[in-house]
This record gives structure tokens, C-alpha cells and sequence, in this order.
């Protein structure tokens, strides 16, 4: 079995409707996460929250202002790099760095 | 009221013609078993044998077929076992005793309503937080992936598991999942899982080995509450 290996999480917060590049942020973040060949990401949208503007975000016919949570999980280095990038791309939200033990299982490719 | 876990198992031999005071010894040793709370027995009339007076006992031999050995078994605890063992070693004056350990997977009792208030564990404090990232599309035997690994989690007596899809990404696997309207949907799915630090260890063996491609993540939580009923110990005022 593999070992589990230090790696680190990062967690953005933001809301649906936040655009980046005539795209919405989340698709632009993802993106450029490949571009800088970060090891993956992950996108989810909550029901409802709450954040930097205090307003509630909740699914309205016609608005997206779900929040969105994106997590990603690489080496120290790797979110060290991605930090300051996405910090760019983004207007208002929040981003969490948290210290987490990783597994890597990518048995397709080792065939 | 049978737990989770390892017991021992104890199978009896006689003859079902072995008597002992007005009935057959058999029916003494299942009542004797009854009485002592013993969480279930079962007796099974074998179709043929021989034991200690090498004759053989067969329904074929019409003579012989009042002489047929039986077979009784019952699971208990280890404890309980070694209380019983030596009554049972007086009644079976002709026959066999064989313990061996064994593994208890599943104790349930559907049709009984718990009597008492079940007991409840709690965690409080150092506690890990378990994400385990994968395909929706990603099978195993059969079923998908996620309803797998939340069966299993359930069956190795994990705390809780909750699954998360998410609307967009890419990981090991290489390719970016992304919602189509009407192609398959192989959107990215997250199980995350809260639990002591040696329930997540016991467990993490056998998930691994049920994911192709993915990833496991492992965090340092502080459980506030999060408290489990154990159903298993529901019926222990019975």
C-alpha cells in the first residue's frame, strides 16, 4: 500500500456569479491550475452560505450566488507557487491553507 | 447479545439417540444454552457419519437411522464460552466438543425494537478527517464506486460518511470532469470521512484497494461531538 506523503490542501471560497476572464472564476481557476501542472483540483458548489459581503448566498431562479469551494492538494512547493496566482484572480473571498497527509493512487497509469 | 468482532465458535457432536435424563441429550443441551442467555444455537441432524465407536450412522442403514449424529452450534463471546464450557463438558457423555475462534460480521436482530436507551460513544478531541476523491463514474464490482466505499465504511463501523459531488475538476485520472447534459456524467466525487485516528487506519487498507484512480487525503481534526449509536448494543438490556 502507499505511504501517505506530507502534502498541503488549499481551500478557495468564493460565489458562483465571480467572473475572471469573460469566464466564471471557477472554470478559469481549474484551468490554470492545469496550465501550471498542479496535480488536480476539485470544484463544489454549497446550498446556501455566507461570506465577505454578509449577504446570504442561495439559489435564486435566474441568480448564481451559490458558494463555491475549491479544493486543491499538492506539495508545500507546488501551493506555494499557485498562491499567489490565483490571489490575483480573485476580487473577494477567502482562501485556507491547511496541512494534510496524502495518497496517490493512479493504478490506470502504471499499467 | 452478540458483538462485532472475534468469539468463539463451539460445535457439539452426539447421537441423536443419546439420551440424557427423559429427553434426548441434544434438546438438554440447546435448553441448557437457552436458559444461559446464549445468543442463538442451532442443531443439525446430519445425513451420515461415524465418531468415537467407528460404526457408521447413515439414514440409508434403516436400523441405524435412530443413531444419526447432530450437530449443534453456537457463536459467543470468549468469556461466555469458557463459562459454559465446563456444564457442557459434563452433559456430553457421549460425544465431541471442538471450539475455534472465528469472526463475528454481522449481529443483527431485525425484529427486535431496542428496549433500552442505546448506548451511545462518543468522540471528543484528536480525531482525523478523511477525504477520499474519485470519479462518480468510477465503479467497483458492479456498483458504483462511492456507494461502495460508503458500504464499507458502514460495515467497519466508521462513525460517518458523506458524499460530495463536485461540478468541475481533474485529477488523477487526467481528464476534466465536467457536467454534460446528455453524455454520461462523470462529475468529481468526494466521501469525507470523521473519525478517531486508529478506526481510520483499520479502514484505510481496504478502501485503498478498492480505488483505481484517486486520491486520499488525511487531516488533523478536533471532533467537538460526534456521537454514534451502537446498534449492536441496542438490545443489551434483553
Amino acid at each position: 500500500m502507499p505511504e501517505p506523503e506530507p502534502a498541503r490542501m488549499l481551500r478557495l471560497h468564493f460565489v458562483e456569479s465571480d467572473r475572471h476572464g469573460g469566464k466564471p472564476l471557477y472554470e478559469a481557476v481549474v484551468e490554470r491550475c492545469r496550465e501550471l501542472g498542479i496535480a488536480g483540483a476539485t470544484v463544489f458548489r454549497g446550498l446556501e452560505g455566507y461570506g465577505e459581503s454578509a449577504e446570504l448566498h442561495r439559489h435564486q431562479i435566474g441568480r448564481h450566488e451559490q458558494p463555491i469551494v475549491v479544493t486543491i492538494v499538492d506539495t508545500a512547493q507546488n501551493i506555494r507557487i499557485l498562491i499567489p496566482v490565483l490571489e490575483n484572480m480573485m476580487q473577494t473571498g477567502l482562501m485556507a491553507v491547511s496541512d494534510v497527509e496524502r495518497i496517490r493512487l493512479e493504478r490506470s497509469r502504471e499499467l | 447479545m452478540l458483538r462485532k468482532g472475534t468469539a468463539k465458535k463451539v460445535t457439539i457432536y452426539v447421537n441423536e439417540d443419546t439420551r440424557a435424563h427423559l429427553g434426548p441429550l441434544y434438546e438438554a443441551i440447546l435448553t441448557f444454552l437457552l436458559s444461559k442467555g446464549v445468543a442463538g444455537a442451532t442443531a443439525t441432524r446430519a445425513m451420515a457419519g461415524f465418531g468415537g465407536h467407528q460404526a457408521m450412522h447413515s439414514s440409508k442403514i434403516e436400523a441405524r437411522a435412530e443413531h444419526l449424529p447432530v450437530r449443534i452450534e453456537f457463536i459467543e463471546a470468549a468469556p461466555k464460552v469458557d463459562e459454559l464450557l465446563p456444564t457442557l463438558y459434563d452433559m456430553v457423555t457421549d460425544g465431541l466438543i471442538e471450539v475455534q475462534d472465528t469472526t463475528v460480521v454481522k449481529a443483527a436482530a431485525a425484529e427486535r425494537q431496542p428496549e433500552a436507551t442505546p448506548h451511545r460513544e462518543e468522540i471528543r478531541g484528536k480525531a482525523r478527517l478523511m477525504r477520499i476523491y474519485m470519479g462518480e463514474a468510477d465503479r467497483w464490482k458492479g456498483e458504483s464506486l462511492y456507494e461502495a466505499i460508503v458500504k464499507r465504511l458502514r460495515m467497519l463501523d466508521v462513525a460517518g460518511a458523506t458524499v460530495y459531488r463536485g461540478i468541475l475538476g481533474y485529477g488523477a485520472k487526467g481528464h476534466t470532469h465536467k457536467p454534460g447534459l446528455w453524455v454520461s456524467r462523470d462529475l468529481p466525487v468526494m466521501v469525507s470521512v470523521v473519525d478517531t485516528p486508529e478506526k481510520l487506519s483499520a479502514a484505510l487498507p481496504e478502501i485503498e484497494a478498492m480505488i483505481g484512480d484517486g486520491l486520499i487525503v488525511f487531516s488533523d481534526v478536533e471532533a467537538i461531538r460526534l456521537v454514534r449509536a451502537l446498534p449492536e448494543a441496542a438490545d443489551a438490556g434483553t
